[in-house]
């Protein structure tokens, strides 16, 4: 079957330009709040995701999904450090596991106002766990067993008394901020100080968590399965990157849907529009299907030259969609996670989102120009050519 | 089909729903018309003149009756079958030129040529002489609104051959033509018949234009009153 040049479609929208600029604005604002959500999406859930590291393996109490919920004693994180044997040694043969509380604590912001910002209380094996990927930007690592605290660079400008050599009140007890640090991931959302001197600030006399580097393919299921046995401790073990996937699911589910849900709203919308405006395409060009049936064109050759034109129209609102959001690429947010404490993420318009946001919108054109193409494609060649 | 097509129409009936009322457009017509022989169709408005025309030219069905191109009884087709059938066998000329906007000169005669088994630069060289052929090879790359409205016509008598189909159907063709270019559109389409045998069905109320055909048909009421021969036709040569 022949089918009706392309350039004719392409000349057409081009004589008809100011339609079809409103039409692709219009398609084109529905994919940019689209690509907008799915870019916050993935902001959100690449932080984590990037900075989690599968040679990690993080014991919370058993039953616990986060670690705002965990709680262990002393004696069981010391239990686990020691006598879990797949965790790696440090040069001086201490074993390269750490015990830490979190904890979400209301703060001030710059802003005004307040959020919940999360306090680590840590030891100092926490920062040979972590290695080079935590690094201290500006002043120094809190001395162990004093009233100092670091900051993740991310809350520097985003919470009052956060600058080095401020001080912060914890309860009643006023800590020094001593450094900024710098970590992958929501580590740059956290506030760290000494372990026992912030569980004491806090009143939180116990762990939420152990964090250990551990050998290469190691199986934590064993190590899980080792431990239910054991009626000291019965820690649920994980590696870090699938934790902090697990820490993303809710938040990332709610951009997505809302995502769906709004652009479904808009799409509608979106998809009226297109249908009227390919209709008005449709109306004042139906001379031009008359002479193309006249020709000998089939009308499903006609349909077909109208469905190009419809999917050309979303597409190129699709592109115009995802020019809409790219200038906020990079730029920063916050929200709370699912522990309810703020964390800093960045808006992340990734090659996957613009192509999800493109197929979108020109599914929006299809759909918007399939009522007029069939019009189009049912005309008779005398009625069409009489009409014009 | 490039020999000369005979046309015959047999007992055809076409009827139009209009504010509730049936019209008979065409009532039980009969007349056959010889292929390679020019002919002008005319009659008073609402005898039934275009939309013979349409029948014969495969863009609408008749209610009953046959329509013999050639042999073949185009009443029978389906709308995908006619759509082809016309395609390959029929030529259109229009009062308003219909040529498509966006498209040059070219590209619009290139427009039937897609429908022919034909590649790119064969479509292309058969455009072209096509336009040659009508003496527009100097206007090929312009659109419509550049040209006045004869070359228009002459466009669109050169999209109509392009295909080299054996029937030429022209619904006034010099309707929105001053007199200069209607006679050279009409002895345009004269060569079109005597050089290449084309059948041409022209409708017309100009008796001027009717001069140029070699028969004159006259329909009334959607009955044929009489097929005049033409003694008064110019000769293409020379004019």
């Amino acid at each position: 079957m022949a089918l009706v040049p392309f350039r004719y479609n392409l000349r057409s929208l081009w004589v008809r330009r100011s339609s079809t600029l409103l039409t692709m604005c219009a398609i084109g604002a529905t994919v940019a709040v689209l690509a907008g959500m799915l870019s916050l999406q993935q902001g959100f859930a690449t932080m984590f995701a990037e900075s989690g590291r599968d040679d990690l393996a993080i014991f919370l109490r058993n039953g616990a999904t986060s670690e705002g919920e965990s709680g262990m004693t002393r004696e069981q994180t010391e239990l686990i450090k020691k006598e879990t044997r797949e965790i790696s040694l440090a040069a001086d043969g201490k074993p390269l596991a750490a015990a830490e509380m979190y904890l979400a604590v209301r703060r001030r912001k710059v802003t005004g106002g307040e959020t919940n910002v999360a306090m680590r209380g840590v030891e100092p094996m926490t920062f040979q766990v972590h290695g080079d990927a935590l690094q201290i930007n500006a002043g120094r690592i809190p001395i162990p067993g004093s009233d100092e605290l670091i900051i993740g660079q991310d809350l520097v400008e985003r919470i009052a008394d956060c600058k080095i050599g401020d001080t912060l009140v914890i309860n009643v007890t006023p800590f020094k901020i001593v450094g900024t640090f710098r970590g992958k991931g929501g580590y740059q959302s956290e506030i760290w100080g000494d372990l026992d001197r912030l569980g004491e600030a806090l009143q939180r006399p116990v762990r939420s968590r152990v964090i250990a580097k551990i050998a290469p393919n190691t199986d934590l299921a064993a190590i899980e399965a080792r431990y239910s046995e054991d009626k000291r401790v019965q820690p649920k073990v994980q590696t870090e990157r699938s934790y902090l996937q697990s820490q993303t699911q809710v938040l990332s589910i709610t951009f997505t849907v809302l995502g769906i849900f709004l652009s479904a709203i808009m799409g509608l919308a979106a998809v009226f529009t297109g249908t009227n405006a390919m209709l008005s395409l449709v109306s004042s060009r139906t001379h031009e299907i008359g002479i193309l049936l006249s020709l000998g064109f089939r009308p499903f050759a006609v349909f077909l030259a109208f469905q190009m034109e419809a999917l050309l129209l979303g597409t190129l609102g699709g592109i115009l969609g995802c020019l809409m959001v790219l200038p906020f690429q990079g730029a920063q947010t916050g929200t709370m996670n699912q522990t309810f404490s703020e964390v800093v993420f960045a808006f992340r318009t990734t090659p996957s989102v613009m192509l999800i946001a493109i197929l979108f919108a020109s599914l929006l054109g299809l759909f918007g120009g399939a009522l007029p193409a069939v019009r189009a494609a049912r005309l008779r060649p005398t009625e069409a050519l009489r009409r014009g | 089909m490039n020999q000369p097509a005979d046309i015959e129409i047999r007992h055809v009936t076409k009827c139009y729903s209009r504010g509730g009322q049936t019209l008979r457009v065409l009532d039980e017509l009969d007349m056959q018309m010889a292929g390679g022989t020019f002919y002008a169709l005319m009659g008073p408005s609402g005898s039934g003149k275009t939309t013979l025309l349409n029948l014969v030219g495969g863009l609408d069905t008749a209610d009953q009756g046959e329509v013999v191109i050639a042999g073949e009884n185009i009443a029978q087709l389906s709308s995908g079958q006619l759509a082809r059938w016309r395609a390959n066998n029929v030529g259109f000329v229009f009062q308003g030129f219909n040529l498509l906007p966006v498209l040059t000169a070219r590209e619009n005669v290139e427009l039937p040529l897609l429908l022919a088994p034909i590649n790119r630069r064969q479509r292309r060289a058969q455009a072209e002489r096509a336009l040659e052929l009508v003496g527009l090879s100097d206007r090929m790359n312009h659109k419509p609104s550049e040209l006045s409205g004869g070359q228009e016509q002459r466009v669109a008598i050169a999209r109509a051959i392009a295909t080299a189909p054996s029937v030429i159907l022209a619904d006034e063709p010099t309707g929105d033509l001053d007199r200069v270019t209607a006679d050279q559109v009409l002895e345009l389409l004269q060569l079109l018949n005597q050089q290449l045998k084309k059948t041409i069905l022209m409708v017309t109320h100009d008796p001027r234009a009717a001069s140029f055909a070699d028969k004159i048909v006259h329909l009334d009421k959607g009955k044929l009153g009489r097929i005049d021969d033409n003694p008064t036709r110019p000769a293409t040569a020379g004019r």
